[in-house]
């Protein structure tokens, strides 16, 4: 709509003076705006969160690679355990059907361990890696889905343009894309960040505790790069593993029986 | 005695008495032979053509076409006697599959008439056109259009019109008219009997006592008849006079909702295909929604102007009505066909049907509320109509203690909404269940392990060739099968960490009790 030209000239001396400032507090409206928009997942780890500027940022792709082949477990956990922690939207899981058949399907009781409701998940199997980047940018455009993984083996088919379209459906939606790689990705790409994923040695002095990752920040838009070794429990989200002791247990004599528990 | 007609059905009885010769022909068979057995001559005489099935010990004819009947051939000859009558006879064997399929391709095609339609097999088929001959300009105008298509794609063909299927069976085939508007009884008195449908032996025995018509039975007295061949005569006279109610049982279910649009010029572009499609769901629409039902399998048939017909079937989730989404979802469906549709010569009927309805309540108008689900459910309905429902899963939890079997990925299309995890959360807690893999292989991989006590955790092994120390192992966790399947020996689950980090779920098939040398197997990965 115009506004009438005789009022605009009449103004025109003071036009800077007064325009200039409006166009600024615009500009700070627009700014705080899009930072509020995308949120961010923190990992609960502060050295971590302030590079990346608070946490993973949503709306945005993110790629996690591990660094060989049979790391990829570790990987998926990692993604996963962001996923957990995003809203309580659907997750969609997008595979090939090789990494399925390679890496192993997902299991319901362990997703339910790391903490994704098993109820929050759909499971696509595409034949082909370009179904798998097609059937991410659809889950991407859906507003009932809040993550997306796109998991591919070996490294083909996903160029500059393909991560780039990623990038622009996660932004407009605010879902959290991953795409999950077997091995590290050689290309270009449009990704907000880019992590090498891969198990590290458990801290827990009997038997295996919980995850541990060995994570590797390779690229980030927002800051600096880093590399960190990462323990995640469910509860606390990640903490940074260190040669801490176990909870000691209780003296003995407090200590329920556990067979009075049962009962 | 008047004939009471029960039913106000009208039957067109499509006979193909040339089936199988005519299929021979259409595939260029028969040219390819010709011109093998005598490249020189390649007179445009046309020599016979026999199909020839094996009858006891002996080959006989069981089809042939024109040219051989013109010449003398008749059908059971055997195929000896046939070949030296005419040596330049060309004979095929007989092949009722292909025959059946033919049969099947042309029934489809018949469907733009009539949606009752059942196959009369060998080389038959029934249309029940009540009520709607009118669209095609009377009986007479539909029929003369079939034939003409028939004719068209090289078929020979004769059809009959009547008030019963018994009467319309026997008019194609015995009866001297094409069509026949009523009067069954007078009609069929002079067809011979076996133009009742009855078995040979029973025309066998009728034709010994001097009855060779039809008119001959009609008036006979109803119970030494009865005595004498059974009951099953009177019922087939019965039948084609109208006097008992014969139903015709389709071939393929009547769909509840059908919307419809005939083109006098075909259409051929995906892009015009869809636009129809939209065009019909919205008259779907208004059916749908005056009885409070929504779509859940929906099919569209495009019938192509050589005869083909193209069928194309998509599900939804959830019940719907909108045009639009019915639109997206074809056009999902049309992008992933393996084989990109065919047009040929293009389409002049687009059909699209609701093969299944389910209740619907009308639906308010969003102010914005809660409807995240059916906004899953749409990407849901995309995603598997374009990759296939089965690709497209969720989780369900069962009630199993069998790890491969505790969680089932179940089509996100028909999986319940409540499944089951609360429940398995509440066992797992009660029953203090050790860590489940997040990730399991479809079938557990064998693996070479190195165990240093008998029932202990494996020292070291190898899995895809890649050796692997364990430094931390927790277990073991026993899961016997259950007794009333053959789940073979108890396993012995363990968790173990490699030198790496790695985390691994393996398990020990058998006790060393048991056997000498237990296998080991490797069944999932940790994160």
């Amino acid at each position: 709509m115009l506004v009438s030209p005789p009022l605009l000239v009449s103004d025109a001396p003071s036009e800077g003076k007064n325009l200039h400032p409006l166009r600024q507090a615009i500009r700070a409206c627009e700014a705080s705006g899009a930072r509020g928009e995308a949120d961010v997942i923190p990992l609960g780890v502060p050295a971590i969160d302030d590079v990346l500027g608070g946490g993973l940022i949503c709306g945005a792709l993110h790629e996690i690679a591990a660094p060989r082949e049979p790391d990829i477990a570790a990987a998926s956990g990692f993604v996963l355990a962001f996923a957990a922690h995003a809203s309580r939207k659907a997750a969609l899981w997008i595979a090939e059907d090789m990494a399925l058949i390679e890496s192993g399907a997902p299991h319901g009781p362990g997703l339910d361990a790391l903490g994704l409701a098993p109820e929050r998940l759909v499971m696509v199997a595409a034949a082909k890696s370009r179904e798998v980047l097609w059937a991410m940018e659809e889950a991407l455009r859906c507003r009932a889905v809040s993550v997306v993984i796109g998991e591919l083996r070996g490294d083909h088919a996903v160029d500059l343009v393909a991560t780039r379209r990623l990038s622009l459906a996660a932004t407009s939606s605010g879902a959290l894309a991953f795409l999950l790689r077997s091995t590290p990705p050689s290309q270009a790409s449009a990704a907000a960040t880019r992590w090498i994923v891969g198990p590290a040695p458990s801290m827990a002095p009997h038997g295996p505790g919980p995850p541990c990752f060995a994570v590797e920040l390779k690229r980030n838009r927002r800051g600096p790069l880093g590399a960190w070794m990462l323990e995640y429990r469910r509860e606390q989200h990640f903490r940074l593993a260190s040669a801490h002791p176990e909870p000691l247990a209780q003296p003995a004599l407090d200590r329920p029986h556990r067979a009075a528990r049962v009962a | 005695m008047s004939s009471i007609s029960v039913s106000r059905q009208r039957i067109l009885s499509l006979w193909l008495n040339r089936l199988s010769t005519d299929r021979i022909v259409r595939q260029g068979l028969h040219d390819q032979r010709k011109a093998a057995a005598s490249p020189a001559s390649s007179s445009p005489a046309a020599s016979p053509l026999a199909v020839a099935g094996k009858h006891g010990n002996v080959e006989r004819l069981v089809a042939i076409d024109a040219v051989a009947e013109r010449r003398g051939l008749r059908l059971g000859l055997a195929l000896a006697e046939a070949r030296a009558m005419h040596p330049d006879l060309t004979v095929f064997a007989q092949d009722a599959a292909a025959d059946a399929r033919l049969l099947d391709g042309i029934a489809d095609g018949c469907q733009r008439y009539t949606p009752l339609i059942a196959a009369d097999p060998p080389d038959g088929i029934l249309l029940d056109i009540g009520g709607c001959a009118h669209l095609f300009g009377g009986e007479a105008g539909l029929a003369a259009d079939l034939a003409s298509r028939l004719n068209a794609l090289g078929f020979a063909l004769r059809i009959a019109i009547a008030g019963t299927i018994g009467a319309a069976w026997a008019t194609a085939r015995f009866g001297p008219a094409m069509l026949q508007a009523s009067g069954e009884e007078r009609k069929l008195a002079p067809l011979p009997l076996a133009a009742l449908r009855l078995d040979a032996e029973t025309v066998a025995g009728l034709a010994r006592v001097g009855l060779k018509r039809i008119g001959d039975i009609i008036d006979l007295p109803r119970a030494p008849l009865a005595a004498r061949f059974g009951t099953a005569l009177l019922r087939q006279l019965d039948r084609a006079l109208g006097r008992e109610h014969e139903p015709l049982t389709p071939r393929l279910p009547v769909a509840p909702y059908v919307a419809e649009q005939r083109f006098a010029e075909p259409i051929a572009r995906e892009e015009d295909v869809l636009a129809v499609l939209e065009r019909l769901a919205s008259r779907l629409k208004s059916a749908l929604e005056r009885k409070g039902d929504g779509a859940r399998h929906l099919e569209l048939a495009l019938f192509r102007t050589d005869g083909a017909v193209a069928r194309i079937a998509a599900g939804t989730s959830r019940p719907i009505r909108n045009p639009q989404d019915i639109r997206a979802l074809f056009a999902e469906r049309l992008a992933g066909l393996a084989d990109p549709l065919d047009p040929g010569f293009g389409f002049d009927l687009v059909r699209l049907c609701v093969l299944t309805a389910e209740p619907s309540p009308p639906e308010q108008i969003g102010f914005g509320g809660n409807d995240d689900a059916a906004e899953l459910d749409r990407l849901v309905d995309r995603l598997s109509a374009r990759l296939g429902r089965r690709r497209v899963t969720r989780l369900v939890a069962q009630d199993s203690h069998i790890p491969e079997l505790a969680s089932a990925t179940v089509s996100a299309q028909v999986a319940p909404d409540d499944s089951d995890w609360d429940a398995f959360r509440a066992f797992r807690d009660t029953a203090d269940l050790s860590a489940r893999p997040l990730r399991l292989l479809a079938k557990p991989e064998p693996i070479e392990a190195l165990a240093m006590v008998p029932d202990g955790p494996p020292l070291r092994f190898r899995w895809r060739r890649a050796l692997h120390e364990v430094v931390a192992a927790e277990g073991p966790e026993r899961i016997e099968g259950a007794w009333w399947s053959e789940g073979g020996p108890a396993r012995d689950y363990f968790r173990v960490e490699d030198k790496t980090g790695l985390r691994f779920w393996l398990f020990r098939h058998g006790l060393y009790r048991d056997t000498k040398t237990p296998l080991w197997f490797l069944h999932g990965t940790f994160a």
